[in-house]
């Protein structure tokens, strides 16, 4: 009996220290360096790789680490874990959700981005437009229901009144817009929805793919929110990089990659 | 009398027990047990439970159809370049799955180096479709029903099989009624485990074959989706899939001790 009381003393004493050992690791002694962890739509992987960049050269001592996601996801593991700094979102309703548990500050958008049709370079399926989506055999990749380029898809299709017919044609709901642009890209699939900002990303990094045009009176603007989360163990350094990402140089970072500003007032 | 372990080895035990049977415990506490039907309905179990199960048997015959006369190669037969293309086949249990993914896709893509042909002369495109799924499950999961194989022919004793083709049984009948009764319980252990195996896939078969439902979803990629829209589903469905791989593995464990 007083041998397994020892066994489970020693047990919980070592998971002891490895809890506090990483607790010190981050509250991070003074001349060290800050850690912040930055968690953003997967929309948002070029333009806020560069913008970490520019940051940390801009605020020696601190390093910006990034969890890109579709931001339903994203937000479902801010809620779970809070690991999270800083949050920025594809949609108000993901940030809606991290305002409510754990909360947030300084909540304000920063962003808007649109949605463009994007096929392979050779356009296998031959779509010129919008209604060319509904044709027999194309083969259409959009991002799944309940992630935000993937709702904001589908009500454009709604708006366009073909929804019903382009959604017959889908052959994969995919986990987010990086892996709708993947699987156009890779020419298996006929079309896709995008961000027009993924476009812009992806033609940088080497990607090409052709884009249609959506007309503007059925586009979906996507409004990008940004906010530091309640509970952020280096909060004064996630309100630097917020005001950073709102301010110019984070906005003329946010327009070579093919963003929007925010919506005025 | 109880054999006593030295203590730190015991504790080391316990955490090891402990971090393996939390993440099981904690889905089983987290299932919302009360509208476990309507959350089932909700992220459609039914659907992706029954193309798993097509998706992970079809993998898995076409397993054992290729995989043991592979494995009876690899064993039997001596040519150049043999442990290469052993560690090759074995490749894909140490390969991440999305690696194994987007290698089909090269090679079998509609763009790929074979699959460009496929497509061009036949029509077939593999992505998109439940065949697409069925490749990439087997390939991640064929290794298993090799090495299987393969080791069973090397513990038994050639003097059976010298003396059955020396009674003047042709190749054909010494392999059919020496050989295979002999290595019956690997290459059962082996057929459960690679079907195990291809029922747990999944980024070999989101990379490949993407994700719909009814055609290419299998029970892994819906609970990748349900995650987003509706988490309590997902666990549900996790559930499902630890509860039939426990069963596997017990069911194997047995099949395993008999074979000794």
């Amino acid at each position: 009996m007083r041998k397994a009381t020892r066994i489970v003393a020693i047990t919980l004493a070592l998971m002891a220290a490895a809890c506090s050992s990483s607790n010190s690791r981050t509250t991070s002694p003074g001349g060290g360096t800050t850690k912040l962890t930055v968690f953003a739509a997967s929309s948002l992987t070029g333009a806020f790789t560069q913008i970490g960049i520019d940051f940390e050269a801009s605020n020696s001592g601190t390093t910006v680490d990034f969890n890109f996601g579709s931001s339903t996801d994203l937000a479902a593991q801010i809620a779970s874990e809070g690991t999270a700094d800083v949050f920025a979102s594809a949609s108000g309703k993901a940030m809606d959700a991290v305002q409510a548990k754990p909360g947030v500050t300084g909540r304000t958008d920063f962003a808007t981005n649109q949605l463009v049709i994007v096929t392979p370079a050779n356009d296998p399926g031959g779509v010129s437009s919008m209604q060319d989506l509904t044709k027999p055999d194309v083969k259409l990749v959009l991002a799944a229901v309940g992630v935000p380029v993937g709702d904001y898809a589908r009500q454009a299709l709604t708006n366009a009144g073909i929804l019903d017919a382009a959604t017959a044609n889908v052959v994969s709901d995919e986990q987010d817009d990086a892996s709708v642009l993947a699987k156009v890209a890779s020419g298996e699939a006929d079309a896709g929805i995008v961000y027009t900002s993924d476009v812009s990303t992806a033609a940088s990094s080497g990607t090409h793919v052709r884009s249609v045009d959506i007309p503007a009176a059925l586009n979906v603007t996507a409004t990008y929110p940004i906010a530091v989360v309640t509970g952020a163990t280096r909060s004064a350094a996630a309100q630097a990089f917020v005001a950073y990402v709102t301010g110019s140089s984070g906005q003329a970072t946010l327009k070579t990659f093919g963003f929007g500003p925010p919506p005025a007032g | 009398m109880r054999r006593a372990l030295p203590l730190p080895f015991t504790v080391l035990a316990i955490l090891g027990a402990g971090f393996v049977v939390l993440p099981v415990v904690a889905l089983v506490i987290r299932v919302p047990w009360g509208e476990a039907r309507h959350a089932l309905e909700g992220v459609g179990a039914s659907t992706a439970f029954r193309l798993s199960l097509e998706v992970s048997l079809a993998a898995t015959a076409i397993s054992v159809v290729v995989g043991i006369p592979l494995a009876w190669t690899l064993a039997r037969i001596t040519f150049p370049g043999r442990s290469v293309l052993r560690a090759m086949v074995v490749l894909p249990v140490v390969l991440p799955p999305v690696v194994g993914g987007l290698g089909l896709l090269e090679a079998l893509g509609r763009g790929g180096v074979v699959g460009r042909w496929l497509y061009s002369a036949l029509g077939i495109q593999l992505t998109f479709t439940t065949a697409g799924a069925i490749v990439a499950t087997t390939f991640v999961a064929m290794p298993l029903i090799v090495l299987a194989t393969e080791s069973g022919l090397r513990s038994i004793d050639l003097r059976y099989e010298r003396a059955g083709a020396a009674l003047g049984g042709s190749p054909w009948y010494v392999m059919r009624r020496v050989t295979l009764p002999m290595i019956a319980p690997q290459l059962a252990a082996g057929a459960v485990l690679t079907w195990a195996r291809a029922l747990g896939e999944f980024g070999a078969t989101i990379t490949f074959a993407g994700n719909l439902a009814g055609r290419t979803q299998t029970l892994p990629l819906a609970v990748y989706q349900a995650r987003e829209t509706d988490p309590g589903g997902a666990v549900l469905l996790s559930l499902i899939l630890v509860a039939l791989s426990l069963v596997v593995l017990i069911a194997l464990r047995g099949r395993l001790a008999e074979a000794r």
